[in-house]
């Protein structure tokens, strides 16, 4: 087939409603108090975070609930330079996945409190294996942003 | 033919409003009935098959990978199948093929939806191309209200008849429904709440219309190898069909409809059955349109063409009657589109192993399973039965 | 497993930044010149498996679509979404079965239609703690490649000889959507996407879409005298939560040593004589071919540096150019096995590597590789 072949242009936007289950609810209430909270595994003793009703190794349903330090080890982090549609923030910023004290799983979440203006210094601060601490927003309204971000600390 | 196999087990959750579970717990319910009911555990799997309608409906892209820690799939190779409404019955056949390429003995089948984390009509609108049929074919009731007159009119059945027989169809699944546990309409209603109902899309009306829900569905299958050596008593798959046609509604012939006839005679020809009306007992053919569920009797030969009317006047398809329909209530009560048709061969398997509790077939022993999806456009049989 | 299933034929579009034709239009293309190639009729195909995706569509039930544009109208078909090997896996699975003897996989996706794949790969991220903190591919690709610097002091001039390599190769093959001589200066100049990895350290997406007919060994021979047997599958998937995960040993190695199992190959660093893989990122193909046991944990590098992956190296890895030169999202899987046949059969012209009887392709989706395929063809 020859000719000429036009763009024709669509958008896809709906809403939803994404039910959390008790473990999520109770997980966001929980940070509204600054409190970070997982729950144990009966079988495997991992302390799960963010809590969950189930355990993804054993296949066990959990229910006993563990407050986990604010304060734990960057696993391993980057930075996001670059901007898509949806995103949530405006980078650049950092990212990491961070094994907070008291659980056994990480939580992928920001690293904030440093200037990403200049890079050395910033990546003197942020680095594998350093402690880091969660900076909790003033407003809280029980969702995973409540912690603002994790910072450095030394 | 290859391997022969199994089902071993089966779980479904309470279907509805499940706005207490997220959905991969709502997946983990079901899964772990599956375990409960076939006696095995998550490390007892071999491979996993998962799936759902369009991830748009919950807002999730790649939902096998978002649920695969509540289906115990962690380390276990995996596959997401999706084929639009047909998807539990693609489902069914997915995992029947794991099995009886030899590869495997023990795969988990699993089918969700949570309908009600989205905007359902808007999704299925976008089931439709954008560029010819989504301005115009906006969500399914439409679809088949065109289908359902286009039958009515073929055959010159009178417009009372057949709004007598939906009619009819509507109460006995709603009366069914009641008897199922993990039904989501459970009201009980008569011939004149239907004749009374809104019309939604003429000659549809509401109470001819199935609901949305939230729900899952999983089920174990299983090698001979694996059922003797667990001395199971399972329900063989005996047959299976799949026929999928043009992607433009209103190109193919939708009365006498080739996808659905053909994708019936390809499972009869591998169950050997050579007069379904006789051989088989119970059947749970895909009704979200209870219309649309007679027309598929004729097609799948439970009756001559133009002749559906008499089954539904005469009892035949009702419980009591001797090709009973819908048992667990279908479709037009129970909606999660992704399970939807897995559900109907969960519900197959349980009959023809007399598990299906207050909505049992007596001596069911052979049974038809359905399910239709794409744009009005393909149609999945399995052919389930207690003996190999 | 008794039955022997082999390759007949394969075609691919030219990949590029934007093919003109509608998705329906391409899909037929393929497959016609796929069937004319083999010289059989459409009434010939017992079955079709589909490979696409919904949100790499924008159509829901991104199968019903195309499905008769597939040459499947009245037949028997299936779609297994999001990843075109899997898609090869399940054909491969249905003739296995004895209930068809042939089989047509196919895969299409047209990433100028889609929002960006930074957009669509966040839409996988579950709604509640993965996606409010911004993972998607990229961003997942960039905290596994810092966890892997880390541990074995790979650099980034390191990785910049991966897209050289890709992007050279992909000079030599007349389907790719890119290619060029580049300096690992270049590359190095390139702006930081996602640090460690620049922007060009990360193929960008592509428009395209493949044919794959598979058969009985009996047909096969009938069809073609070079078939390619499938020797081996092997596929697995990963936890659900990032932070379950070991992003440095996943689900590739267990996906692998299946495949292998299958296959009789003990040996992978010798018994396999070339490999097309899906290098999301150059950091990638150095952390896939350990994993596909080409070398120990953390000498993927060496490979790339003693030009032992080079088109004419002991292991040849991407000889096509891999997703460097043409990265048709959904489709891309179902290339490798394509482009793996084409080497096998001799008939890969410019970037035909030498002395070749056995290679691996691989397929991956999900955010740092969450979900892998590993399909061993030989002659
Ligand atoms: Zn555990």
């Amino acid at each position: 087939m020859s000719g000429e072949s036009r763009i024709l242009e669509g958008y896809v936007s709906l809403p939803y409603k994404w039910a959390m289950g008790a473990a999520t609810t109770r997980f966001f209430e929980e940070l509204k108090n600054k409190k970070i909270m997982g729950t144990k595994c009966p079988k495997c003793n991992r302390v799960l975070i963010p809590a969950r009703s189930f355990c993804s190794h054993c296949f066990e349903k959990i229910d006993e609930w563990k407050e986990v330090s604010q304060e734990g080890t960057l696993r391993t982090w980057c930075t996001v330079n670059f901007s898509y549609e949806g995103q949530p923030k405006e980078p650049p910023y950092i990212l990491g996945i961070i094994d907070l004290d008291g659980a056994d799983v990480g939580l992928p979440h920001f690293v904030g409190g440093v200037d990403l203006d200049d890079f050395e210094e910033a990546a003197k601060k942020v680095h594998i294996g350093g402690r880091v601490r969660a900076v909790w927003k003033e407003n809280r309204t029980g969702n995973i942003l409540d912690i603002d971000y994790f910072q450095p600390v030394e | 033919m290859g391997h022969a196999v199994a089902i071993i087990g089966t779980g479904q959750t309470h279907c509805g409003k499940r706005t207490d579970v997220s959905y991969p717990e709502l997946i983990y319910e079901a899964v772990s009935r599956a375990f409960e009911d076939s006696g095995l555990s998550p490390d007892d799997i071999e491979a996993v098959v998962s799936g759902s309608m369009p991830p748009a409906m919950e807002g999730v892209n790649n939902p096998h990978l978002y649920w695969a820690d509540a289906m115990g799939a962690g380390g276990k190779p995996l596959i997401r199948i999706a084929t639009c409404g047909s998807t539990g019955i693609s489902l069914a056949h997915a995992g029947f093929y794991h099995v009886s390429s030899g590869l495997f003995d023990l795969v988990l089948v699993v089918g969700a939806e949570k309908m009600y984390e989205g905007n359902p009509q808007g999704v299925m609108a976008t089931v439709a191309d954008p560029f010819f049929q989504r301005p115009f074919l906006a969500g399914a009731p439409g679809i088949f209200a065109l289908q359902s007159n286009e039958w009515a009119h073929r055959y010159g059945l009178e417009e009372k008849r057949v709004r007598m027989a939906a009619a009819e169809l509507s109460v006995r699944n709603h009366t069914d429904a009641l008897d199922n546990p993990y039904a989501h309409i459970k009201v009980k209603i008569a011939v004149e709440d239907v004749l009374k109902s809104r019309v939604i899309a003429y000659p549809v009306r509401i109470l001819d219309v199935c609901p949305a829900s939230d729900g899952a569905c999983a089920v174990i299958m299983a090698s001979e190898r694996m059922v003797r050596k667990m001395g199971a008593k399972p329900a063989w798959i005996r047959g299976v069909g799949y026929c999928g046609e043009e992607a433009f509604f209103g190109e193919g012939d939708k009365v006498v409809w080739q996808a659905a006839i053909n994708a019936a005679k390809t499972a009869y020809k591998q169950a050997g059955i050579t007069d379904p009306r006789k051989e088989i007992d119970v059947a749970e053919v895909y009704n979200p349109f209870t219309f649309q569920e007679m027309l598929f009797y004729e097609c799948f030969g439970f009756c001559d063409f133009g002749q559906a009317c008499e089954l539904v006047e005469k009892g035949v398809v009702m419980r009591g009657g001797d090709l009973p329909c819908d048992p667990s209530g279908g479709v037009l009560c129970t909606n999660p589109i992704g399970a939807t048709g897995l559900q109907r061969a969960a519900e197959i398997a349980l009959q023809v192993t007399n598990k299906a509790g207050d909505h049992q077939i007596p001596g069911a022993s052979t049974g038809l399973t359905h399910a239709m999806g794409g744009l009005d456009q393909f149609n999945g049989i399995m052919i389930i039965s207690n003996s190999l | 497993m008794g039955k022997r299933v082999a390759i007949v034929d394969t075609v691919q579009t030219e990949h590029g930044d934007k093919l003109e034709d509608n998705i329906r239009e391409i899909m037929f293309g393929v497959v016609r010149q796929l069937l004319d190639r083999v010289g059989i009729e459409k009434s010939e195909i017992g079955t079709m498996v589909s490979a696409s995706s919904d949100y790499w569509e924008g159509i829901s039930c991104s199968n019903a679509y195309y499905y008769d544009a597939a040459g499947a109208n009245l037949k028997s078909g299936s779609n297994a979404e999001e990843d075109s090997g899997l898609a090869f896996i399940y054909g491969f699975m249905r003739i296995l079965s004895g209930d068809y003897k042939t089989a047509l996989v196919i895969s299409i996706t047209k990433c100028s239609e889609t929002p960006s794949a930074a957009t669509l790969t966040h839409m996988s991220a579950d709604p509640f703690f993965h996606r409010p903190v911004g993972l998607n591919e990229t961003v997942v690709a960039g905290l596994q490649a810092r966890e892997y610097m880390n541990r074995y002091g790979i650099t980034e001039e390191d990785l910049a000889m991966v897209v050289v390599k890709n992007l050279g190769n992909a000079q030599k093959n007349p389907y790719a959507h890119r290619g060029g001589q580049l300096s690992e200066e270049e590359v190095l100049a390139s702006s930081m996407m996602v640090y460690p990895l620049r922007e060009m350290d990360i193929p960008s997406t592509s428009d395209g879409a493949c044919a794959v007919l598979l058969a009985e060994e009996k047909i096969a021979r009938d069809l073609t005298d070079t078939p390619i047997f499938v020797e081996g599958v092997g596929w697995g998937t990963d936890h659900s939560f990032l932070g379950d995960r070991n992003l440095l040993n996943g689900s590739l190695p267990k996906a692998a040593e299946r495949a292998y199992q299958m296959a009789g190959v003990k040996d992978p660093s010798n018994e396999i004589d070339m490999a097309e893989i899906c290098d999301i990122t150059s950091f990638h193909e150095i952390l896939w071919m350990e994993q596909l046991g080409f070398c120990p944990p953390g000498k993927g590098a060496d490979l790339v540096k003693d030009g032992v992956t080079a088109m004419h190296g002991k292991l040849p890895v991407n000889p096509s150019g891999g997703l460097f030169g043409a990265n048709p999202y959904v489709a891309r899987g179902l290339i490798r096995i394509a482009e793996a046949a084409m080497q096998l059969k001799g008939e890969a012209g410019d970037r035909q590597v030498l002395d070749v009887s056995r290679a691996v392709a691989q397929s991956v989706h999900g955010l740092g590789g969450q979900l892998h395929s590993v399909i061993i063809l030989g002659t």
